[in-house]
């Protein structure tokens, strides 16, 4: 690793400090690690130093030296690869510190290597901070699909054995997992991130134009049974007393004293049916009939089959 | 060779530089708090700078870099005057801990006001193309996170998740956490006298109490997940394709998984926890080893229906 480190420091100095786009030839001949090399060493090298350097978030170019783009060289503008300030106080960088090591992702402090780049983790966050998150998978697909959000690439990949072509609109974490929102040729859909395999990400930017209305928080924010293709039924529930002051945080209205008795639209009957049967006898439908039907059918049909 | 920790370390140098040359004296200690260095990472780390630098690699073109007595020193740097740009999962990370923060309803002022700032610098339309919501809907979490903070004892009045009953008991809270989109917190319960984790949208109401407890020296790590112990109830069921949600949701063990469908054994403390799951699954599972497990989904069942007459 030691000469891996060195080489790359080497070469993006090189390439910041060079006026015009350098060949591959050039890099070889004059960065300190890649002489005496055979041409295949070479080329393995070069490669997994850009795919280093890209990952650090190096960006690094390959521009046309010619008219006629016979050669090719590469090439790092100074000013795209130095991190903007966003101004914050001292105050907001030690906020962020604290944020940055309470929250986990993928296993990892979530905001940490972005804290060094921005100048290391002010101390006073340290000391002992009961609260902490866990945002559960990698960042390595989330950043992936972060990145094609932000320059807008279209982007394909594998999706429960099918191969999904989406212009990607936003990310949401909800109810303990990642989900991707973004346009098919059928319409607005929604993926579970962990689900999503083989993402490539297009090479052009700005492929696509985002709805301007488009909000992140409305496409994902909904319960299960709000979210369906069922046509919207207006059901009458009541909640026994203790467990009314539960149900109304799920459903969002204000918590009662004693029972509650709401009406609650639904536009996906099985997973408001699955939801009232998790209260047991504690929750019953009361209007419409055809609803209250639906949950004896099935209570009934779990009974029938349970033997 | 493991190239994530090259980037690492080349990021954190190429952090550190930049900071170094921007102040007139850095102190060595300051370095090592500030970028999570150990002494001797820090040594080889400026021992590599110092070997680097621009073609021709002769004195004058090398970085200078070491430690003299207290403080860092690094010059004939300037082309890496400022740190590389965060990338797409850098900024996701931050920005993802600013907002779940925020979200617990435990955010200061100032870490809104900076969350707007990199939001603004990273990616203007972050608002509305990134959520995290880990939402505190019982808005308890700041109260369970300070009296965890002054090891306060909590009185609770919890509403157990798997069956129908509330209890009232004394919590000694060690921490907070959100896991799996919702906000728990991990402690002693007098009431079992043992290690405990609740759900803090279930508890309906809490008051801290002036008893302060002793704090163990050693805190578990926090996580959710049921570990089956002896005395469990165990009973195996098949899940059809629409119920696969089971295997996200609890933690059982599966037997077979395949085309879609899935066997699982099921462990929990009593019959209610899958007998409940099986009747709002109605056809989607059904039970295939479990004599209690089958008569408590029948008188379950029984008392539902006659609601339902």
């Amino acid at each position: 690793m030691q000469n891996v480190v060195e080489r790359v420091l080497n070469l993006l100095i090189y390439l910041l400090e060079s006026p015009t786009p350098v060949t591959s030839n050039e890099v070889r001949n004059t960065v300190h690690g890649y002489a005496d090399q055979s041409d295949e060493a070479f080329h393995r090298m070069f490669e997994r130093d850009k795919q280093v350097l890209r990952r650090i978030g190096v960006p690094l170019r390959l521009e046309a030296l010619d008219p006629w783009e016979i050669d090719e060289g590469y090439t790092i503008d100074p000013e795209e690869y130095a991190i903007g300030d966003p101004g914050f106080t001292k105050e907001e960088r030690v906020a962020l510190s604290v944020a940055a090591r309470m929250v986990r992702l993928g296993g990892a402090e979530a905001g940490v290597d972005a804290i060094i780049k921005l100048g290391g983790l002010e101390q006073g966050a340290a000391g002992i901070e009961p609260l902490a998150a866990d945002l559960g998978e990698g960042a390595d697909t989330l950043g992936e699909l972060f990145g094609a959000i932000a320059d807008r690439r279209a982007i394909e990949f594998t999706y429960r054995d099918q191969s999904r072509a989406v212009d990607p609109y936003g990310i949401a974490h909800r109810r303990g997992h990642w989900y991707l929102v973004g346009k098919t040729a059928d319409g607005e859909r929604m993926y579970r991130v962990d689900r999503i395999s083989k993402l490539r990400v297009g090479e052009t930017t700005q492929a696509f134009t985002k709805p301007r209305n488009f909000d992140i928080k409305a496409a994902v924010d909904s319960q299960p049974w709000e979210a369906g293709a069922d046509p919207v039924t207006v059901t009458t529930v009541r909640f026994d007393e203790d467990v009314a002051w539960w149900a109304a945080r799920s459903l969002g209205v204000a918590e009662p004293h004693g029972e509650l008795t709401t009406e609650v639209e639904v536009a996906n009957r099985d997973a408001f049916i699955g939801w009232i049967l998790s209260f047991g006898t504690s929750a019953e439908v009361l209007a419409p009939e055809d609803m209250r039907e639906a949950v004896a059918a099935r209570v009934r049909a779990a009974v029938e089959q349970t033997g | 060779m493991t190239s994530r920790r090259t980037v690492s370390r080349l990021s954190r140098i190429l952090a550190l530089i930049p900071y170094v040359l921007d102040r007139s004296t850095v102190d060595v200690e300051e370095v090592m708090d500030r970028f999570g260095y150990t002494r001797d990472q820090l040594t080889r780390d400026l021992n590599t700078i110092f070997v680097c630098g621009l073609p021709g690699y002769g004195p004058g073109d090398l970085m200078e870099a070491y430690m003299d007595e207290d403080e860092v020193i690094i010059d004939a740097a300037d082309f890496f005057g400022k740190a590389p740009k965060l990338t797409p999962a850098e900024a996701l990370g931050l920005l993802a801990a600013g907002m779940t923060v925020i979200g617990s309803g435990e955010a200061s002022p100032e870490l809104e006001s900076a969350v707007r700032k990199l939001t603004k610098a990273v990616m203007p339309d972050a608002e509305t193309t990134l959520t995290v919501d880990v939402i505190d809907e019982s808005r308890s979490v700041g109260v369970l996170r300070d009296a965890a903070a002054n090891s306060k004892v909590v009185h609770i009045t919890y509403r157990s998740v798997a069956k129908e009953e509330t209890t009232e008991r004394d919590i000694e809270p060690w921490s907070v956490f959100a896991a799996l989109g919702r906000w728990y917190v991990l402690g002693h319960c007098r009431l079992v006298d043992g290690q405990r984790t609740f759900r803090i949208d279930r508890i309906k109401d809490l008051e801290v109490t002036n008893e302060v407890f002793e704090r163990p020296q050693k805190i578990p790590e926090p996580g959710v997940g049921y570990v089956p112990r002896e005395g469990d109830i165990v009973c195996t069921i098949e899940l059809e394709p629409a119920a696969r949600w089971v295997l996200e949701y609890y933690p059982v063990e599966v037997l077979s998984d395949e085309n879609g469908s899935a066997t699982i054994r099921f462990s929990s403390p009593d019959t209610e926890i899958p007998a409940r799951l099986l009747l709002r699954l109605g056809t989607d599972a059904r039970l295939v080893e479990g004599d209690e497990v089958r008569a408590r989904v029948r008188e379950m069942g029984a008392s539902l229906l006659s609601i339902y007459q």
